[in-house]
């Protein structure tokens, strides 16, 4: 793994193979902005870069904290964009959490040649051997500049990703940021400009982290059940199943933690957590509490706060989440099928 | 009729065009073009129900209409139903009207559409077409828009988001032409055209495309003082036949006036749209045949079999109603195979409708010897990609080449599944058993009859194991669960949960996993009180005749629904609480559609920001007040109404104690329990509990309950000393700060003013119990 300092060849509104598309796909949890992020680089790139594109995300029912993906397909100006299928084998992934990197499924389809952009804070990534050796990893701090600047992750990530792709005239799109907020939230322009320029320096350039030869295979899901397995009528016959989810994504920098020695046990936390997400047990015999909150199940834990706000003892507290502090904490909640 | 052979040019949307009118260059999404279509057409009335995925048309004018863009009048109905009636009341008033919906809307409103053809009132109605339920899936598909195929509208297809702007204003040239005098449809795919911005041509100078339009000729209307009309007559049997030759002459009429008007806008616009678009069909064998976004696809695949000298093309009507059947025979006379790819089944028919009507138009010309494979393919959203168009080609190609089809008809990627794979292992689920008792005890006063409820501590509940799992897919710090939770350490025994259509449903119940661990059903967005009335009465029906076993302690049926839901489903829930059916309807009121993106509903208070009653220099968020629901349905003289938040877990878990106890013996109980939506309503994922207790504080939400018609405040500010202006509580959340900026004294203080008068009532009714 080696680090290297940025040049910045300009060739402003050519894609780097002319006569390609170029196609970004951004990996992200809802609510940190990728879809905003990929409809203001397309609309730069269109209005104002000359270029052909196509902005879109994938759509379900998933909520704030979901992982969401969005998508950017860019042509040379007189060339046709007909299809509307989602990116399978990206010139460019932008990775908006660090958790993602653990999803097999993030890296999928990246070509050999490809660029990854990642959110994620200094220190070593041993999930990135997964990637071609052939691929550049451009890696910014986005969260902690994000926080640092009032802003959010997108504006920074977008800013590395004008700087890891000249032909993305990084001052032509944060123009094109700059406007998207200059009507209705004109507070946000300053901090946003700041935020993106420092995603275009703070950037750590990674090279021959990567072990695999050649692109990685594109993914697609499989369901569970095919029409040959699946339950007539749609029905779903296994009670609280969601419990195999993990979402401990969703969190964005901040967990509750407990005190212990602070608890009194009064319940009172567990009346407003809408994670269901806080681990009750028996106490000792004899013991001053018959109920006692044993911690919190952070695979569930959407990093709300709503718990620390109830806590009448201060026995709950917002604590910023270090790697590994969640997995360090964690009190399963079924423990008799997730350890 | 002559054919239209001209070639779809192969350039792209968007490019400097070559008609007459001044153009500009945009980036637009499907939805957002047919906005942009509508502030152009510059449409009288827009009646709409909010619906994914179509919603986005309703959100971009209302954002357009607050910036003082254009002037359309926009009602949201009650659903789509209503927003349909409103639309037809409209345009029977003689100006332009507009709607947006898409799927279940479709259907809901779908009583409305042949009686507007029927009765010859010209609108637009653009179709973000999504599948139908059931299981509910939000995603695009064709079965939405193939059961609007007999109700006599004009469809007009738009396969990306230019052919939704330009058809847009074709579509309400042709439905006022006199000879033609339909409502039209323009459709095009929910989220593959709907949600994907592309470059975009549109109008720079509306006076040549106001020229085209003209003014909406004058057809009779109730409006008409010095005419009076009857609209709407009763019409039976010799007589109705008639009506429906009328309208299949307007139809026939629309054959011919839809190319006049496509090409007098091909004149302004530069861009060419046939009946029937062709891409490379010259000296094409084999072709696919397809709707709208796939169809482009599908281009791309071809252009590759073309390099490789196969003589193959594809296919896509621009126009569904009327049929293109003379362009299609025309286009196939020399092909000896096509796929014709249906995006939904007739189920039975061996075929979609697309296939049908294609196949039947060929059948009935004699030179005609094209082969026909027909493929269901994309449903529910599954992506149509270009390797799925190869296979469709080289099916075409092979058909041709052995001059019969192998398989007729068939699924095109399905998953068949592994039968060594199970699915999702669940948890041990909640039964009655299962749930400790006494944590509210309910004691009858045996002098009074009224009802008393001792809580357990907090802390004991947490013995209480919850019937929801986590896992779930609520937002951070979504207040929906809390309330549920708070629900759930009280109710005791059995429970048959129904959720109606909202955040609690999609967040709980994302296939193959649930998050229930007791008997749960979603049936659609506003029919849960019908559906549950109909499997209480079941329930007691079977009882009765020994099917069922009479337990020691029966089951209680649960409706769970948002505010949203209780507008829609307004009509069967009142009609629930009048059969007084022994069910609980829960609603857990956040004050707008936050499934769909926090578009207003009517239990949104005045001066709301929400998607669809933006703020901007013309408007200051919704235009009327909140729908006061706990009096609609005290007015139906239930046993019991309460209200409720999760911000007073103590107050929430005596009153759904007692509704309990009433829904078991007596009848139908009903409670509004206030919900936090920090997402929407713009405030710190933690801040439940102080903008929760200014809401109750300000008496915005009062809590109390009507026992038997006896209304009790619970809960009483102003005796707390702790009464505070509205203003407190506004200030707390961003969709509502603007109501303190100097602009809007005026909203602010008819809410204030509302929020207090009926305070006033509500004292006076908890005063007296004769209230």
């Amino acid at each position: 793994m080696t680090s290297q300092a940025v040049s910045r060849p300009a060739a402003s509104g050519i894609l780097p193979n002319a006569a390609a598309t170029f196609e970004i796909r951004f990996e992200s949890i809802g609510g940190l902005g990728a879809h905003g992020a990929g409809q203001i680089l397309a609309t730069a790139a269109v209005l104002r870069l000359g270029l052909n594109g196509a902005s879109f995300s994938s759509y379900g029912s998933e909520k704030k904290g979901s992982p969401v993906r969005s998508f950017v397909r860019l042509t040379p100006s007189e060339a046709p964009i007909r299809t509307s299928e989602p990116v399978e084998m990206p010139d460019c992934l932008v990775v908006f959490h660090a958790a993602l990197i653990r999803n097999p499924t993030t890296f999928a389809g990246i070509k050999a040649d490809g660029t990854v952009i990642l959110n994620a804070p200094a220190g070593p990534l041993p999930e990135l051997k997964v990637l071609p050796r052939t691929v550049r990893v451009f890696r910014v701090d986005a969260g902690v500049i994000a926080l640092q600047e009032k802003s959010r992750p997108n504006a920074v990530l977008l800013g590395t990703l004008c700087e890891a792709f000249p032909f993305l005239d990084g001052e032509i799109v944060r123009e094109a940021l700059s406007e998207e907020f200059a009507g209705k939230h004109p507070e946000a322009v300053a901090s946003n400009d700041r935020a993106f320029r420092r995603g275009q320096t703070e950037v750590e350039v990674v090279t021959g982290i990567g072990e695999a030869v050649g692109a990685l295979p594109a993914a697609r899901s499989e369901p569970a059940w095919g029409f040959t397995t699946q339950p007539e009528g749609g029905i779903v016959m296994a009670p609280g199943s969601t419990f195999w989810n993990d979402l401990s994504m969703s969190r964005v920098g901040w967990m509750p933690v407990l005190d212990t020695e602070k608890c009194v046990h009064c319940g009172t936390c567990d009346l407003v957590c809408p994670d269901l997400c806080l681990v009750w047990g028996d106490g000792e015999p004899g013991a001053k509490y018959l109920r006692v909150l044993q911690g919190v199940d952070y695979r569930y834990c959407k990093g709300c706060l709503r718990c620390v706000e109830s806590c009448p003892t201060g026995a709950l507290a917002k604590t910023a989440e270090t790697p590994g502090l969640a997995d360090s904490l964690r009190v399963p909640l079924f423990p008799e099928f997730i350890k | 009729m002559t054919t239209e052979m001209r070639e779809a040019e192969p350039t792209a949307a968007g490019l400097p065009p070559r008609g007459s009118a001044r153009q500009k260059m945009d980036f637009r999404s499907g939805n957002e073009a047919a906005a942009l279509a509508a502030r152009d057409v510059g449409f009288h009335v827009m009646g709409y129900f909010p619906i994914t995925p179509s919603t986005e048309v309703a959100e971009s004018l209302s954002k357009m209409h607050a910036d003082g863009d254009h002037e359309i009048v926009m009602i949201a109905g009650d659903g789509e139903h209503g927003a349909a009636g409103i639309c037809y009341g409209a345009a029977l008033g003689g100006g332009r009207v507009l709607n947006a919906t898409s799927s279940q809307g479709l259907l809901y409103s779908l009583e409305q559409l042949p009686v507007q053809a029927g009765t010859r009132v010209p609108m637009v109605l653009n179709i973000a077409a999504r599948t139908v339920s059931g299981p509910l899936d939000i995603r695009g598909d064709h079965s939405d828009i193939y059961f609007a195929l007999n109700t006599g509208w004009i469809i007009l297809l738009a396969r990306d988001p230019q052919a939704v702007y330009d058809m847009n204003f074709a579509a309400v040239k042709i439905g006022e032409h006199p000879d033609v005098r339909l409502p039209v449809i323009v459709c095009y795919d929910g989220f593959f055209t709907s949600h994907q911005k592309r470059r975009i041509q549109i109008f720079d100078d509306l006076d040549p495309i106001k020229a085209f339009l003209g003014v909406r000729p004058h057809f009779p209307t109730p409006l008409d003082f010095d005419h009076p009309t009857t609209f709407g007559p009763y019409m039976n049997d010799p007589d109705l036949i008639n009506n429906k030759v009328q309208l299949w002459e307007a139809m026939e009429a629309a054959r011919r006036v839809i190319p006049e008007v496509l090409t007098e806008l091909e004149g302004l616009t530069g861009r060419h749209y046939p009946l029937l678009d062709e891409y490379r069909m010259d000296g094409a064998d084999a072709a696919v045949i397809l709707m709208n976004s796939a169809a482009e696809t599908a281009k791309e695949a071809v252009d590759l079999f073309r390099d490789r000298g196969e003589k193959v093309g594809v296919i896509s009507p621009n126009v569904l109603r009327p049929f293109p059947t003379h362009e299609f025979r025309a286009a196939l006379r020399n092909v000896k195979a096509a796929t014709i790819g249906d995006r939904a089944d007739s189920y039975g028919a061996d075929g979609g409708n697309l296939s049908l009507e294609v196949r039947a138009a060929i059948q009935q010309d004699k030179a005609n010897e094209t082969v026909v494979a027909s493929r269901i393919y994309g449903l529910g959203g599954k992506d149509f990609r270009a390797s799925d168009a190869q296979t469709f080609i080289q099916l075409a190609i092979d058909t041709a080449q052995a001059g019969k089809v192998a398989e007729a008809f068939a699924y095109h990627g399905a998953t068949a599944g592994v039968a060594t794979r199970v699915g999702p292992v669940g948890l041990p689920p909640i039964t009655g058993k299962d749930i400790p008792r006494g944590m509210a005890m309910v004691n009858k006063d045996p002098v009074t009859g009224a009802l008393s409820v001792e809580l357990a501590p907090v802390w004991e509940m947490t013995k209480v194991p919850s019937r929801l799992a986590p896992g779930h897919g609520a937002c951070p710090g979504c207040g929906i669960v809390p309330t549920l939770h708070q629900v759930g350490r009280v109710l005791e025994g059995d429970v048959v949960m129904l959720f109606q259509t909202g955040c609690a449903m999609v967040t709980t119940t994302g296939y193959p996993a649930t998050a229930h661990r007791v008997n749960y059903v979603h049936n659609l967005f506003q029919n849960g009180a019908a559906t549950l009335s109909g499997l209480v009465e079941m329930y007691w029906e079977r009882v009765r005749r020994g099917e069922l076993p009479k337990p020691v302690e029966d089951p209680t049926f649960v409706m769970v629904s948002g505010d949203g839901g209780m507008d829609i489903g307004m009509g069967a829930a009142l009609g629930a609480a009048h059969r007084n059916h022994k069910m609980m309807i829960l609603e857990y009121d956040n004050q707008g559609y936050m499934n769909t993106g926090a578009q207003l509903s009517y239990s949104t208070p005045i001066g709301n920001r929400t998607s669809t009653s933006e703020i901007g220099k013309v408007d200051s968020g919704k235009r009327y007040h909140h729908k006061d629901t706990a009096q609609i349905f005290a007015a139906c003289n239930v046993p019991y109404v309460f209200t409720a938040s999760e911000g007073f877990p103590e107050d929430l878990m005596r009153k759904v104690a007692k509704a309990q106890y009433y829904a078991k013996r007596e009848g139908l109980v009903y409670g509004k329990i206030l919900s936090f939506c920090p997402l929407n309503w713009r405030t710190p994922d933690d801040g439940a509990a102080p903008v929760l207790q200014a809401a109750i504080d300000t008496c915005f939400f009062p809590l109390y309950e009507v026992d038997h018609g006896h209304t009790t405040i619970t809960y009483d500010p102003d005796a707390m000393g702790r009464r505070r202006p509205a203003t407190d509580w506004l200030k707390q959340m961003g969709k509502t700060r603007h109501l303190l900026t100097n602009g809007n004294s005026e909203l602010e203080l008819r809410l204030q003013a509302e929020v207090d008068r009926r305070w006033s009532r509500l004292k006076a009714m908890h005063a007296n119990p004769e209230l």
